[in-house]
């Protein structure tokens, strides 16, 4: 499900650093802001959809793919960004109706590090517009 | 030798740490507050369409009366009535209990004269023994639930600590429990240190919430807000 159009290239630490750089107070200020409530994750249709599976609540999309990005100032593997691919694209449709306590605008955050994961070349395809992730493999 | 290194870190918690954690508290929350302020531009007034009515459309008192039923159910009131109920009246208590505690307005006198409002002791007590059932209900809640233990780290509980350390100490303290000498320490240290860690970390959500709900313009919001994120 992930397009990876140059895999053996190394990552652009630079250009990912830059990126982070241009939005790091109020990014940052949103992932500080999360108190891990886990309230956003019946906004979510997706964490409906597939038995309330914690990995498609918006609070652990973010976390572990911008939230990894700024703790590790984009000293993260390919494999890594891939995984991070895997829950902006997959586990997320960016519908923008998820909803926090706190006001944290997650799809601005979601939509930033797709913004990153593009500039490493890396992207992911939604599986719910061509079926199941499991017949698209097979096909 | 123990008494007297309880005594010294005392008089330092009562005194110059108690003020560097005020100070620090203080302009920690307007660092916040600016920070916030400076990420967002007063909202741009758009104009519609002559054929787009600009207003929101009338509606009928039931539609009114099933609209407001529909937000209700898509609240985290209906979604979470336990987790709603527990949340405020913990965010309540923790506030009413600190400010209102008749041994902290004794402490205020003593140092400047003047008596803020107090509520008797033992609601104090009661006041103090709700927000530690709370906390531990969100203890529990981060333990047990999978959806919270996945987004939980050692940082979550170290915050969690770091808020209900003051509250457990303060029960103890007026209980006499233990020695009071040492608990009451203890009570000041951690106080300290929560004011201090308040606007750095996760805890700063108290500063953010208030800003970001009425501030920022947003379709879940209660106010319809004059500012929106900088793009």
């Amino acid at each position: 499900m992930i397009s990876d159009t140059s895999p053996t290239e190394q990552l652009n630490i630079t250009a990912m650093r830059e990126t982070l750089q241009q939005h790091k107070k109020r990014m940052s200020l949103n992932l500080k802001a999360c108190a891990g409530c886990s309230l956003c994750a019946e906004s979510c249709f997706l964490f409906e959809l597939n038995d309330h599976d914690p990995r498609y609540m918006p609070s652990y999309k973010v976390l572990n793919s911008l939230g990894t990005l700024y703790r590790k100032r984009g000293r993260v593997t390919r494999e890594q960004l891939r995984d991070m691919a895997n829950l902006v694209w997959r586990n997320c449709v960016l519908c923008g109706r998820c909803y926090c306590p706190f006001g944290i605008d997650i799809p601005a955050m979601i939509a930033l590090t797709r913004q990153i994961l593009r500039e490493q070349n890396i992207t992911g395809v939604y599986p719910h517009s061509l079926g199941e992730p499991e017949e698209e493999e097979t096909n | 030798m123990y008494d007297q290194i309880v005594m010294a870190a005392y008089t330092f918690a009562r005194g110059p740490m108690l003020w560097a954690a005020a100070l620090i508290l203080c302009v920690g929350v307007i660092y916040r507050i600016r920070e916030l302020y400076l990420l967002t531009v007063r909202k741009e007034k758009r104009s519609l369409p002559a054929t787009v009515s600009a207003t929101t459309p009338t509606l009928t008192p039931e539609e009114r009366t099933l609209d407001r039923l529909a937000r209700i159910q898509q609240s985290a009131f209906a979604v979470h009535p336990v987790m709603f109920f527990v949340s405020i009246l913990f965010h309540a208590c923790l506030f009413a209990a600190p400010l209102l505690a008749l041994g902290h307005s004794l402490e205020i006198y003593r140092a400047w004269g003047i008596t803020p409002p107090s509520l008797p002791e033992p609601l104090i007590d009661i006041l103090t023994t709700i927000v530690l059932v709370c906390g531990l209900f969100f203890l529990i809640r981060r333990l047990v639930l999978p959806r919270v233990q996945a987004i939980s780290g050692m940082a979550d509980y170290v915050l969690l600590a770091c808020v209900m350390t003051p509250f457990l100490t303060g029960f103890c303290a007026y209980h006499q429990w233990f020695d009071y000498t040492t608990v009451i320490t203890l009570h000041l240290l951690a106080g300290n240190v929560l004011l201090i860690t308040l606007p750095f970390t996760k805890i700063g959500h108290m500063v953010f919430f208030f800003f970001v709900r009425l501030c920022i313009s947003s379709e879940f919001g209660p106010a319809r807000g004059s500012r929106d994120w900088k793009a």
